[in-house]
C-alpha cells in the first residue's frame, strides 16, 4: 500500500483486524443503551456501563500495540510527538467558546497525509497529551480518545492519493471539499456517540432518560430529544468550525505536511 | 547517593497506586446514593489531596473537578425542573407545563416540582459529582510523567510519542514568541487572519516539523525504533493472544446485549477476553528488550494505599448485606437518611493515605 521509505506506519492486516475489532467493541461500549434488548444481561445490572468505561482503555491499548508493532520507526514516533504537541497546544483555543472545536481539523489533515494508522494513533496521543498537560484526565477521556482515533483513521481511509498532492487545481479543490464534508459528518457522529456514552449517567429521571430494556424505538426518540435539548448547538458548532478550519487552513497545512513527509524519506536504502 | 527507598519517600506514592485508590473510592461512591456517605467520600478525598499533593502544575486539578461536580448537580436539578422526574406529595411550586405533540416524542415540559423529586435528583447529582471529584483527586495526586513511565513496555513507541509531545508543547510557545518577534522586526504589524496564518502559523508548524525530523535523526542514531529481533513465532503468539482477547471482548459485549445468551456465559466471555488481552499486552511487554533507568518500584506503601481504597468498597458491600436500604435511602416520604456504619468505617479507612504518604517536600524546602 505504501512505499517502505515513507514515514507512514505500515497498516498491516493484524493491525487492521485489531482496529476493526476495537471499532466493534467501541460501538457496543457507546451505543449499548440503544442496542440492549429487553431481558438481556445488560438491562438487569447497573455495573455494565462502568465496566465498558474501564475496558475501553484496554481495547485501545491492544489496538495500539498491534498497530505499533514493527510498523513505527523513529520518524513516525517523532512526528507523532510533535503533531500531538500541536494538537495539545491548539485545543485550549476551542475550550472557551461554545462548540468551537480546534482539534479535529489537525487530526483529519494529518490522517489524510500520513495515513489511517498514523491518524488513529495521533487521535489517541494528541488527546492524551492534552489531557495530561491540562490535568483533565476525566472519565470522558477514554471515549474522547477512542472517537478521535476513529476520526483520524477515517480521514486516512478517504479515497485518493494521500501522500501526493492532486495535480490539478480542480483536484486540490475537490480534496479540500471532500475533507470538509468528511469533517461535518465526523463531527456530528462524534457528538452523538459522546452523548450516548454519558447519557445514561447524566440524567436518570424524567422524560429524557434512558429506559433499561426499552428497546431501540423508545430509546432512540428519547436520545434524539436529549441531544436536541442539550448538545445540538455544540455539535453543529463543532461541525461548522472544523469544516471552516479545513477550508481555510487545509491548502497550506496539507502542503506543509506533505513537504515533511517527502523530506522524511532519508533511509530508503536501509530498510 | 540516593537509594530507591529514600527517592520514593521523597516523591510520594506511586501514581498507579493513586489512580487505583481513587477509582476504588469512586467505585464505592457509585454503589450508593446516601448523601452522608457521598459527602464523606468527598471530604476524605479532599483531606488526602490537601495532605499528599505536591506543588506541581497539575496539583490544582482537584478544585477544577470540584467545580465540574457542582456543575453536574446543577445540570441535574435543571433537568429535573424542566423535564420532570419522580413525582411526590409535597409540591414546592408549579411551573406552566407544555405537552409536546406526539411527533416530538410527546414529552411534558414544566409542571409541578415536588420536594421528593428534587431530593432524588439532588442525591443522584451528588453521586455523579462524587465520582468526578474522586477522579479529580487522582489527577491532583498522580504525576503524569511518572505515570507515563509505568505504561506497559509494549506501548513503548506510543508513550515515547507522548513524552515528546509533553516536551515539545512548551517549545511551541517559545517558537511562536520568536517568530512573532522576527515578524515585528520586519515591520509586519498586519492583524488580518490570512496574513497571520502565512507569517506566523506556517513558520511555527514548519519549525516544529523540521525539529521533529532532526529529533528523529538523533533518536535513530541512538538506536531508537530499531527493528528488535523478536522471533517470528513469539510475535505471532503475541498477536494471537491480543486478537483472541479482542474477539472474546467483542463476543462478550454482544452477548450481554441480547437475551439469547445466559448472563453468566456472557460475563465469563467478557472476562476471558479481558484476561487474554491483558496477558497479551504483558507478554508483548516482556518481549521488548528495553531497560529502564531507575525503575519506579511499586512498594509496600503503595499496596497500603490501594488496600485503603479497597476498604471503602468492602465497607459498601458489607453495608449492602447487613444494613439493606441504607445505601439507597428512600426520598418519598421525606426523611433524614440513616448513615450506613460499615460503609462509613470503610470510607474513613480510605483516608489512611493522608498519614501513609503525606507530602513532605514542601515543608523540607525546595527540591
Amino acid at each position: 500500500m505504501t512505499a517502505p521509505s515513507s514515514p507512514r506506519p505500515a497498516f498491516r492486516w493484524r493491525g487492521a483486524v485489531a482496529v476493526a475489532l476495537a471499532a466493534a467493541f467501541g460501538l457496543v461500549a457507546t451505543a449499548w443503551p440503544l442496542l440492549a434488548a429487553p431481558g438481556g444481561a445488560l438491562t438487569e445490572t447497573t455495573s455494565g456501563p462502568w465496566l465498558f468505561a474501564l475496558l475501553l482503555p484496554v481495547v485501545t491499548a491492544v489496538a495500539l500495540v498491534q498497530l505499533a508493532e514493527g510498523g513505527m520507526d523513529a520518524r513516525a514516533v517523532a512526528m507523532l510527538g510533535v503533531l500531538s504537541a500541536v494538537v495539545a497546544a491548539v485545543r485550549p483555543f476551542g475550550a472557551g467558546a461554545a462548540g468551537v472545536e480546534t482539534v479535529f481539523f489537525l487530526i483529519i489533515l494529518a490522517g489524510r497525509v500520513f495515513g489511517p494508522g498514523f491518524g488513529f494513533i495521533l487521535g489517541n496521543t494528541g488527546l492524551f497529551a492534552s489531557a495530561l498537560l491540562t490535568g483533565g484526565v476525566g472519565p470522558w477521556m477514554p471515549y474522547q480518545m477512542f472517537a478521535a482515533a476513529f476520526v483520524g483513521l477515517g480521514a486516512g481511509l478517504l479515497p485518493g492519493p494521500n501522500a501526493a498532492a492532486p495535480e490539478t487545481r480542480r483536484g486540490r479543490f475537490g480534496e479540500i471539499a471532500m475533507l470538509a464534508a468528511y469533517a461535518v459528518v465526523a463531527s456530528l457522529a462524534f457528538g452523538l456517540l459522546l452523548n450516548l456514552s454519558f447519557w445514561p449517567f447524566a440524567i436518570t429521571q424524567g422524560n429524557l432518560t434512558y429506559v433499561p430494556g426499552g428497546g431501540l424505538g423508545e430509546n432512540l426518540s428519547r436520545l434524539l430529544a436529549y441531544s436536541l435539548a442539550t448538545s445540538l448547538g455544540w455539535d453543529l458548532g463543532r461541525a461548522a468550525t472544523t469544516a471552516l478550519l479545513i477550508a481555510l487552513t487545509g491548502p497550506i497545512l496539507l502542503r506543509v505536511m506533505r513537504r515533511t513527509a517527502r523530506r522524511a524519506r532519508w533511509t530508503s536504502a536501509a530498510e | 547517593m540516593k537509594t530507591a527507598v529514600s527517592r520514593a519517600a521523597h516523591h510520594g506514592a506511586h501514581p498507579v497506586a493513586w489512580w487505583g485508590w481513587a477509582l476504588l473510592l469512586a467505585t464505592a461512591a457509585s454503589r450508593t446514593a446516601n448523601p452522608w456517605l457521598l459527602l464523606l467520600v468527598v471530604a476524605v478525598s479532599g483531606l488526602v489531596v490537601t495532605w499528599c499533593r505536591g506543588d506541581e502544575p497539575w496539583s490544582g486539578a482537584y478544585r477544577v473537578f470540584l467545580l465540574i461536580g457542582a456543575a453536574a448537580i446543577a445540570v441535574r436539578m435543571v433537568f429535573y425542573v424542566v423535564f420532570g422526574g419522580a413525582d411526590g406529595a409535597t409540591v414546592l411550586f408549579e411551573l406552566p407545563s407544555v405537552q409536546l405533540p406526539e411527533w416530538a416524542a410527546g414529552f411534558r415540559l414544566g409542571g409541578a416540582v415536588s420536594a421528593e423529586g428534587a431530593l432524588a435528583a439532588a442525591y443522584d447529582g451528588l453521586r455523579l459529582a462524587t465520582l468526578l471529584v474522586c477522579v479529580g483527586a487522582a489527577n491532583a495526586l498522580a504525576s503524569p510523567r511518572r505515570l507515563l513511565r509505568s505504561v506497559p513496555a509494549a506501548l513503548y513507541e506510543v508513550s515515547v510519542a507522548v513524552v515528546v509531545a509533553l516536551s515539545v508543547a512548551p517549545q511551541l510557545v517559545e517558537s511562536v514568541a520568536r517568530i512573532r518577534r522576527a515578524r515585528a522586526l520586519r515591520g509586519n504589524v498586519s492583524r488580518s487572519p490570512a496574513n497571520l496564518m502565512r507569517t506566523v502559523v506556517v513558520p511555527v508548524l514548519h519549525d516544529a516539523l523540521d525539529r521533529s525530523l532532526a529529533l528523529a535523526a538523533a533518536m535513530a542514531s541512538r538506536g531508537y525504533g530499531r527493528a528488535s529481533d523478536i522471533p517470528a513465532a513469539a510475535r505471532r503468539a503475541t498477536s494471537a493472544f491480543l486478537l483472541t482477547g479482542m474477539l472474546g471482548l467483542c463476543a462478550g459485549a454482544y452477548a450481554l446485549l441480547g437475551s439469547a445468551t445466559p448472563a453468566p456465559v456472557a460475563w465469563s466471555l467478557l472476562a476471558c477476553g479481558a484476561g487474554a488481552a491483558v496477558f497479551g499486552i504483558a507478554f508483548a511487554s516482556r518481549r521488548v528488550p528495553r531497560t529502564r533507568y531507575r525503575a519506579d518500584v511499586f512498594g509496600g506503601r503503595d499496596w497500603a494505599v490501594l488496600l485503603s481504597g479497597a476498604a471503602a468498597v468492602a465497607g459498601t458491600v458489607l453495608s449492602g448485606i447487613a444494613e439493606p436500604g441504607t445505601l439507597w435511602p428512600a426520598t418519598s416520604p421525606l426523611a433524614v437518611p440513616p448513615l450506613p456504619l460499615y460503609a462509613a468505617c470503610g470510607v474513613l479507612i480510605a483516608a489512611a493515605p493522608a498519614l501513609l504518604a503525606p507530602n513532605t517536600s514542601t515543608k523540607a524546602g525546595p527540591r
